[in-house]
């Protein structure tokens, strides 16, 4: 039996899933939403700033809303890895998954690109080059893949 | 219920991908309304020091386009299945702190908004705008939890 199967076969993810409680299936759930409005919230407005649309916030003053970017997804890491352990199986076979997951990665780290080359430096200019604009714009559109694939996993799931 | 029985409520329950879609943008719609609210709530509650309020006011427009997303894919819901939502108390839980959010973000706007923009950056905020931030941010997150655990508390699916 594969690792996977018996993650989700676990009695973890019976006592998981099957209890009447709300604080574990639904509370880990609206944890990972909350997770999900601070890691995304928080993204959204620094990329929406360096993109020229919020303003003008000193780019340097962005810099504590990584903190809460980190938080967000320390949080969604968390409640995704037990969310993860109870469909393990189904999850590892969906490429649904797999796309959600790679969204992520790759908002995130466009996220880090940015906050290099526009938000950390002290005399970087207020107004970001346009290749870093275009890397605020294209994490912006991975974290709204994220959210519809996330979405889509709820319909496919087996 | 006898929306439900509309031509209009069945037209939209009938295009199988609407739902999905809705909820997608509801999510999205609540990252915005939470990204800009949450700054300006986090400004008030004395975070970002040193950082003036008018530069914070200038998400507010995506905030509102924030909520005004979810308030349509939130009108459709109801449209579509009404029944899942208006018999159930944690829906009308939502609906309230929607109320309070409302209520208390007019209050700043109305009251509040004058000494914010003018008070000194680099100071502490006053308490009155602590508490309207932090009313706004429990606020906003209770109705993001009540939303979620709708299909749990209540008689949703």
């Amino acid at each position: 039996m594969s690792v996977f199967r018996s993650l989700q076969d676990s009695a973890f993810t019976e006592w998981f899933l099957g209890s009447d409680s709300i604080w574990t299936y639904p509370t880990v759930l609206a944890l990972h939403t909350v997770g999900m409005a601070i890691l995304v919230g928080a993204s959204f407005v620094v990329n929406l700033r360096v993109l020229q649309m919020a303003g003008d916030i000193p780019l340097q003053r962005l810099r504590p809303l990584y903190r809460f970017i980190w938080v967000g997804f320390a949080i969604n890491l968390a409640t995704g890895l037990v969310l993860f352990v109870t469909q393990a199986a189904d999850r590892i076979a969906d490429p649904v998954f797999f796309i959600k997951l790679g969204s992520i990665a790759a908002a995130l780290w466009l996220g880090v690109l940015v906050k290099q080359r526009a938000i950390d430096p002290d005399h970087a200019p207020q107004v970001a080059t346009r290749s870093t604009r275009s890397l605020a714009a294209t994490s912006l559109a991975f974290w709204a893949a994220a959210i519809v694939s996330g979405r889509l996993m709820a319909y496919l799931h087996s | 219920m006898w929306v439900e029985s509309t031509r209009i409520s069945k037209a939209l329950f009938a295009m199988t991908w609407l739902w999905p879609a809705c909820e997608s943008l509801h999510f999205m719609g609540l990252c915005m309304l939470i990204g800009g609210a949450g700054l300006l709530d986090l400004r008030l509650l004395g975070l970002f020091r040193g950082l003036h309020i008018r530069h914070v006011k200038a998400l507010m427009p995506w905030a509102i386009g924030g909520f005004a997303i979810n308030a349509m894919t939130g009108g459709l819901f109801l449209l579509m299945q009404p029944h899942l939502y208006l018999s159930s108390a944690v829906w009308w839980w939502k609906f309230t702190f929607i109320a309070i959010a409302g209520l208390n973000a007019a209050f700043f706007e109305t009251r509040l908004a004058i000494p914010a923009l003018t008070m000194d950056p680099d100071g502490d905020t006053p308490v009155a705008l602590k508490i309207v931030g932090g009313v706004s941010l429990f606020s906003w997150f209770a109705v993001l939890y009540c939303g979620r655990m709708l299909p749990y508390l209540g008689t949703g699916n």
